[in-house]
């Protein structure tokens, strides 16, 4: 972009208020005279909302014309002659100024009023006109109050609502002077259909709309800049602080989200300050076992445990642990990291359980949400992350996206995909469930759960039937075709139509539009990954992409959407069974080789256990100790009275987390850890952007900081470490990740955000990625077919439903830390199940009754919920409440590859609760 | 949250679904939201003269369009109910040709007749009472529109065989 | 020189039939054009000539208007009629629509060859049912005597024609509003530029004439522009349509040379009711300043003549008042209209039509304050020319043109609290 209008051969020179101006081509008369340092008053006008001319204040006299024009609309010609300053246009100002300050209540919601700051800056006094009859306050949103006696009516919160963030829920309605903003047909807000994303809030000028309980009245202390804690879109925001408490939230412009945030990162915060924070050390009382039932009382958490000192509970920590690995063998022990830490610390742990426990028994959630797909990338394409960026959707003329639901799961890069959406692209989706961001699509295949390889290989066969290989690409850059089109020869639409329940047309039209375009790219979820089929789904996708050669360039390619913040960095540093930082393979020689050298002890050789095979270690009593940072196995992995009888039956359990978790109650020691705001670290997002978190807070009572506490028990274990920032482990980490070489930390604090692989510090970090070649040893991708198979436990006679499970809006993963959010929790306070309301009907249970699901391996009680989008025989249960928890009834069958357990499938029973 | 239902035709009579898709099939094929003020009419008349909120749901879903986009299209325009009106809706033009043609004297009888003011609706649902702006037939001031008709060069008398001939 | 040009076929019986249209030579004109393959420029040409200019009340050049467009650009174009009809005092519209829409259809395929058009839209009001199916049953003998539709007459050149239904919004006769309305969107006006002409209907191309001067196109090509020129006067072709109410005997559409003067017009129309003296004029539908009835009876009808005088002939609606009415409840009713018919985009407009109709109101109703009519003038003065479209112009306008000429009135309400009419 030309960023200097000098150098612009096509700029356009005009006069405003006597000043010569160059303005870049496009540029309007507001913005090219604000680079020129002259403020012409502006309301209706924000940076990144399209303008719309409403409000007046901003109106120019332009030489020749008869009527005052608008300048945030109007871009100068050359020669222009424009006046601000003069007095018709300074009236024209001034008078819109008054008549709206005359509209607003006395009232003040905000500290920084762009109304009142124009209004004095113009010198304009008081009104001469009596103020409107008010609106009546709306204050029933848990996040977000409306004040609309603020309102200037410049409609900002409207395009930032239907144009931003294309949600559709704030309309001006009625005319003239009876023009109001309006939630759905005026509903009050928490009644309609607002998804609380809060842009809407972020671009009101007067404080019409502002965080709830005057959260955001006056100005704070401090303002933060971090990012959010919550999903893999890593968007940047800005902790607004007050006496060690985030008092707001703001958004900030980075390139994953442009200023945009979801709920979740806007609202969810307050869990830092929530009651039940671990504040010391506990370790589990003598008089009270262990015992496989869960009966953690959320109300009084800590019943089971007793108060202790850092020093004693570090000791009996690593003494518990020692026992073990020095009477048993280092295999008696495993870890579990976590995605929600930073780089630094995913890397220390994994460091921690190589060479302080002596094997390679690390691992974390990613086995439970990409691992199949990251299988499958890696043995196609010889890397695990994403092709492209998320951002690439607006170089894309076709966006795919399968098994994910994108707008409650990725809200932030949903926003994306609908901008181009009504930009005119065409969107493809592809679930058995219809969630919103199917309402966006011009083709929406409700597919049969279990039926993903079915459906995506007939769309292959279409591809071939109407010749829309890429042979090319094909001949260049891949391997293995011909093994493929042999494969898909009887994978005909019509023979799959009756499988998959799409029919063979539009089969044949979704090949032919993907195919076709001059860029598509794939975004999939967990509806993909989470099957025991998981890596063939993966492999169908990936296949596709590589015959229609729709990958290596811009607007293509494939977008694993990664689910917790930092599932893509904690993979990349390592926190996996098989691969050292960078996935280079413990079982290859030179490799290990490499990292002896670097850390100084010698390595297992064999890969470790993943998630699930822990669980089944423990139980055959193999594995007797676990060290858990972060994770919440006793609520996340599936067939959970299996995996809590194996927690409550370990000798030793240490977990290092801020709350009180279902895991935790199962230990014997706990340390009080760090929230994400109370540090700093890097984060690498779904785009692989490494970017920074940095401290807001300190942590409170005796919580300490992660890398600190995981630096102590490395000493304890008889390591040496000395780490006093997490730039001195991130400077180790380049060390062993040739990927990030050209990331330094001072980098990252300078730009805020990097992308790797950034090979040498003048690098600028290549968002696409496999443009020349594959990082395969033939440089070639290869192609690997998929044979369509079933689910490991389908519906019958007995369990005739199936159970898909998965997040919602609100919450996150486990609820650990959106359940004790306030405003979170009151927007979903209780667990809901969906089905379609006709199958409500019939089994005579109406919306918002308890309803009983039962499989063969548990029973909860949630409340039903009517959702038109799930297709009949179909319940649709998250995973977040631990009072309905799903994985009670989810099956650990595990996909043969990845070892990814089926979560998105099982058989389970229905009835009224 | 509302989730669009799949099958359109059931979101109305086949003879409404008819009626709004005459109106679609005036507009390109990728601009059916050209429809709505055609269709909120249909749908409308349909409902004794007034639009509920889930009737503009539908037609929403019907003609693909954000919810609020045809709230805000109801709301804009005066022909528009969203509250109950009467069988026959009284629009009264009062504007200058009519009041210097003394609409007034109209709008006092037909108040006294009915018993009802301006955007009221008689006990028994027969009539409602609106005041319109200039309805471009200030040749026959005063006058009113009843439904579709128009009726000019009212006098108290005129107005009275108007509603009796009403049924 | 009476009903020569739009309402040719107003003396025949059922004159809305195509039969009785063509008796008088209807669709002719664009036969002729078809199979001569009249060169699309020299018809923009000849409208040129015609002197014809907007006739839905912003006087702009008709021929010019069409020149704007690119005929030769790639894609869809659209031809679009503003049958809006809805400035108060204007009715003649809905006269052309009733009576002979095969004009308006005969204008509107021609308008579409001369710009390249293939498409057309006739926006109607809402209210408008009757004129509505007059015209759809227009379309609909058209159609099925080949004027509409592909390859008309053989020539290869395509053109269809609908209708849209407002629903009740004054603003939507602003162009870009009334495209808005097609677009199935509130009728907010839009930012300007780009012009219709080069992003309208669905963004593309796009003309917006008035019925009535879309309705005179087949008279213009027929007998030529200066025929029509020459009927009017310098600056002011053609005849027109006035539409005339008020107080007096005969109101009604009167289609007239332009120029001709008010005080025939106005005996056409058979005078003052009950013989009262006549005290104002509005003479361009209710935004048009008002003149004082002694000065406009030395008038005449035609765009400089009464633009001489201060005002506008806008629409040609003429509103004849007598001295039984008061100026202060006249320009009350009127900023109440302007009020409740603001989109509410604007600030100025948005705001300033409910001040300035709460102002006259309270001098209305005697709560007047000395700074008042200050006031009015102010708010006048900061709203016209200041906001996206016209109507807060139009809302000025007559603020301007009743403190102008009837200030004293206005001063007698707020020092009496009472109306000086009534006092008389």
């Amino acid at each position: 972009m030309a960023s200097d209008p000098k150098s612009a051969i096509t700029s356009v020179n005009f006069t405003l208020d006597g000043n010569s101006i160059d303005a870049m081509p496009g540029e309007t008369l507001l913005n090219a005279a604000k680079r020129a340092g002259i403020e012409i008053p502006h309301l209706c006008y924000k940076d990144g909302l399209r303008a719309d001319g409403n409000c007046r204040v901003c109106v120019v006299e332009i030489e020749g014309e008869r009527t005052l024009a608008a300048s945030c609309c109007r871009a100068p010609t050359d020669g222009m002659v424009v006046n601000s300053q003069t007095k018709r246009p300074r009236n024209a100002q001034k008078l819109v100024l008054e008549l709206l300050k005359s509209d607003v209540g006395e009232t003040a919601y905000t500290h920084d009023s762009e109304l009142d700051h124009w209004l004095q800056s113009l010198e304009v006094g008081k009104p001469r006109f009596p103020t409107r009859q008010q609106p009546a306050a709306d204050h029933s949103h848990p996040a977000i109050a409306v004040n609309l006696d603020a309102c200037i009516q410049c409609t900002r919160c409207l395009r930032a609502c239907r144009e931003i963030q294309v949600n559709n829920v704030i309309g001006y309605a009625r005319r003239g002077s009876a023009s109001t903003i309006v939630f759905d047909s005026e509903e009050a807000l928490a009644n309609s259909s607002c998804v609380a994303c809060g842009e809407c809030v972020q671009a009101c000028p007067t404080g019409a709309l502002m965080p709830a309980k005057e959260a955001a009245r006056g100005e704070t202390e401090k303002q933060i800049d971090s990012i959010c804690p919550y999903c893999g879109v890593g968007c940047q925001l800005t902790y607004h602080v007050d006496d060690n408490r985030i008092r707001y939230v703001t958004g900030r412009d980075g390139p994953a989200n442009k200023g945009r945030l979801c709920v979740k990162g806007r609202y969810g915060f307050d869990y830092v300050h929530h009651k039940h924070r671990l504040t010391v050390p506990l370790i589990r009382r003598d008089d009270a076992p262990k015992q496989a039932t869960l009966a953690l009382d959320h109300e009084n958490p800590f019943a089971e445990f007793r108060e202790a000192s850092w020093e004693e509970a570090l000791s009996y920590a690593a003494k518990g642990l020692l026992e073990i690995r020095d009477n048993q063998g280092p295999s008696g022990l495993a870890g579990f990291g976590s995605a929600k830490g930073s780089n630094e610390e995913a890397y220390l742990f994994q460091k921690l359980v190589r060479i302080g426990f002596g094997n390679n028994n690390v691992d974390h959630c990613t086995r439970l949400c990409h691992a199949s797909s990251v299988v499958a990338l890696l043995e196609m394409i010889g890397s695990g992350a994403v092709s492209n960026p998320v951002a690439d959707v607006e170089d894309a003329q076709v966006i795919l996206i399968i098994g994910s639901n994108t707008t409650e799961n990725h809200p932030v890069a949903a926003t994306f995909i609908k901008n181009q959406v009504n930009s005119g692209k065409t969107l493809i989706v592809m679930d058995p469930r219809r969630t919103t961001i199917a309402n966006h699509a011009s083709h929406f295949l409700q597919f049969k759960p279990d039926t993903d390889v079915a459906l995506l290989n007939a769309i292959m066969h279409a591809v071939i039937d109407q010749d829309l290989v890429d042979h090319t690409f094909v001949e260049q850059r891949t391997t293995g075709y011909q093994a493929l089109e042999t494969h898909l020869r009887d994978f005909t639409p019509e023979a799959m139509a009756p499988i998959c329940g799409i029919d063979a047309d539009t089969i044949r039209q979704v090949a032919k539009i993907y195919a076709s375009s001059k860029a598509s790219i794939i975004l999939w979820g967990m509806g993909v990954s989470q099957h025991v089929h998981g890596t063939d789904n993966a492999r169908a996708l990936i296949s596709l992409a590589l015959m229609t050669g729709q990958i290596g360039r811009p607007g293509t390619g494939l977008h694993p959407l990664r689910g917790q913040n930092n599932v893509q960095g904690a993979s990349d540093v390592g926190l996996i069974p098989m691969v050292f930082p960078d996935y280079q393979r413990v079982d290859n020689p030179e490799v290990r080789e490499k990292f002896e050298n670097l850390w100084q002890k010698t390595l297992d050789p064999n890969p470790g256990l993943t998630v699930v095979e822990i669980m089944h270690a423990i139980t055959d009593r193999t594995i007797r100790g676990m060290y858990i940072m972060g994770e919440n196995p006793a609520m996340s992995d599936p067939n959970l009275n299996h995996a809590r009888k194996a927690l409550a039956s370990l000798q030793h359990l240490v977990v290092q987390d801020i709350f009180m978790t279902e895991t935790a109650w199962y230990a014997d020691v706990i340390f009080p850890a760090s929230a994400f705001a109370e540090k700093s670290g890097s984060f690498t997002n779904t785009d692989r952007r490494v970017q920074l978190g940095q401290q807001a807070l300190k942590p409170p009572g005796e919580a300490r900081q992660d890398l600190e506490i995981i630096q102590e028990m490395a000493n304890r274990l008889g390591l040496d470490w000395h780490y006093d920032h997490p730039r001195q482990v991130f400077e180790e980490m380049r060390q062993a990740m040739p990927s990030i070489a050209g990331i330094s930390w001072q980098r990252l604090q300078q730009s805020g955000s990097v992308t790797y692989p950034c090979k040498d510090e003048n690098d600028p970090g290549q968002a696409v990625i496999f443009t020349e070649a594959f990082p395969t040893p033939s440089g070639k991708a290869s192609f690997t077919p998929a044979p369509f198979t079933n689910a490991d436990e389908l519906p019958d006679q007995e369990y005739p439903w199936i159970l898909i499970t998965g997040r919602q809006l609100e919450h996150w993963h486990t609820g650990a830390m959106t359940r004790r959010a306030e405003m979170l929790d009151k927007i979903e306070p209780v667990p809901v199940a969906s089905m379609h309301p006709e199958e409500l009907t019939r089994l005579a249970i109406s919306p918002g009754s308890p309803i009983k699901l039962q499989s063969r391996r548990g029973v909860v009680t949630a409340y039903a919920r009517a959702d038109h989008g799930m297709s009949k025989g179909q319940v649709f249960l998250p995973f977040c409440y631990h009072e309905a928890a799903a994985n009670l009834l989810t099956n650990e069958a595990l996909d043969p590859s990845a070892k990814i357990p089926e979560f998105k499938f099982c058989a389970i029973q229905v009835a009224a609760g | 949250m509302t989730v669009t239902v799949k099958d359109k035709t059931e979101l109305f009579s086949p003879q409404i679904c008819a009626e709004i898709d005459r109106w679609i099939a005036k507009y390109p094929a990728e601009w059916k939201q050209s429809a709505v003020m055609g269709a909120l009419m249909i749908v409308q008349d349909d409902n004794g003269g007034w639009l509920t909120t889930e009737l503009m749901d539908r037609v929403a879903d019907y003609l693909d369009m954000p919810p609020i986009a045809v709230y805000e299209v109801a709301t804009f325009y005066s022909m528009y109910e969203l509250k109950p009106v009467g069988k026959h809706k009284i629009c009264v033009c009062t504007n200058v040709s009519c009041m210097t043609n003394k609409s007034d004297l109209i709008v006092e009888h037909l108040e006294k007749k009915l018993g009802i003011s301006f955007g009221e609706v008689t006990e028994d649902g027969r009539f409602s009472m609106k005041e319109v702006e200039c309805l471009g037939a200030c040749g026959g001031a005063p006058m009113m529109q009843i439904g579709k008709q128009y009726y000019e060069n009212l006098t108290p008398e005129i107005v009275d065989a108007i509603l009796e001939g009403l049924e | 020189m009476v009903n020569e040009v739009c309402l040719r076929t107003l003396d025949l019986e059922r004159p809305w039939l195509m039969e009785q249209y063509q008796s008088r030579g209807g669709y002719e004109v664009l036969k002729q054009v078809l199979t001569e393959k009249r060169a699309p420029e020299d018809i923009i040409e000849e409208v040129k000539k015609s002197g014809l200019r907007g006739r839905g009340g912003a006087g702009f050049p008709t021929g010019l208007k069409w020149s704007f467009i690119s005929r030769n650009a790639p894609g869809q174009k659209y031809v679009v009629c503003n049958s809006d009809e809805g400035e108060p005092g204007t009715f003649k519209d809905r006269d052309i629509l009733r009576y002979n829409p095969h004009q308006l259809i005969e204008g509107m395929i021609l308008a579409g060859y001369a710009i390249g058009a293939t498409r057309g839209y006739n926006y109607i009001r809402g209210e408008f049912w009757e004129p509505y199916e007059r015209f759809e049953q227009a379309l609909q003998e058209a159609r099925e005597a080949g004027f509409l539709g592909e390859n008309l007459l053989g020539s290869g050149f395509d053109f269809e024609l609908h209708t849209h239904l407002g629903g009740g919004a004054y603003i939507c006769g602003e162009e870009t509003a009334l495209l808005e309305s097609i677009e199935g969107k509130k009728g907010q006006p839009r930012y300007k530029p780009p012009f219709p002409a080069h992003f309208g209907l669905y963004g593309r191309p796009t003309i917006i004439n008035n019925t009535e001067s879309l309705a005179s196109i087949p008279m213009i090509l027929e007998k030529g522009g200066e025929w029509f020129a020459d009927i009017g006067v310098k600056n002011s072709g053609g005849s027109k349509l006035f539409s005339i109410s008020g107080n007096i005997n005969n109101p009604g559409v009167f289609e007239i040379p332009m120029g001709t003067p008010f005080s025939e017009l106005l005996e056409m129309a058979g005078g003052m009711k009950d013989g009262r003296k006549i005290k104002a004029v509005i003479p361009g539908g209710s935004s048009a300043p008002v003149i004082p009835g002694d000065l406009m009876m030395d008038l005449n009808m035609d765009y400089d003549s009464i633009a001489g005088a201060g005002s506008m002939l806008g629409s040609g609606a003429v509103i004849v008042l007598d001295d039984t009415n008061c100026m202060v409840k006249t320009l009350e009713r009127m900023s109440y209209f302007y009020h409740e018919e603001s989109c509410g985009q604007c600030t100025p407009c948005r705001e300033g039509t409910g001040w300035l109709y709460r102002v006259v109101h309270r001098i209305e109703s005697g709560q007047g304050r000395q700074e008042d009519l200050d006031l009015l003038d102010d708010v006048a003065d900061k709203i016209s020319g200041k906001t996206i479209c016209a109507l807060g112009d139009a809302a000025a306008l007559p603020v301007q043109g009743m403190l102008r000429h009837y200030r004293d009135e206005f001063q007698y309400h707020i020092d009496h609290k009472r109306c000086m009419v009534g006092a008389g």
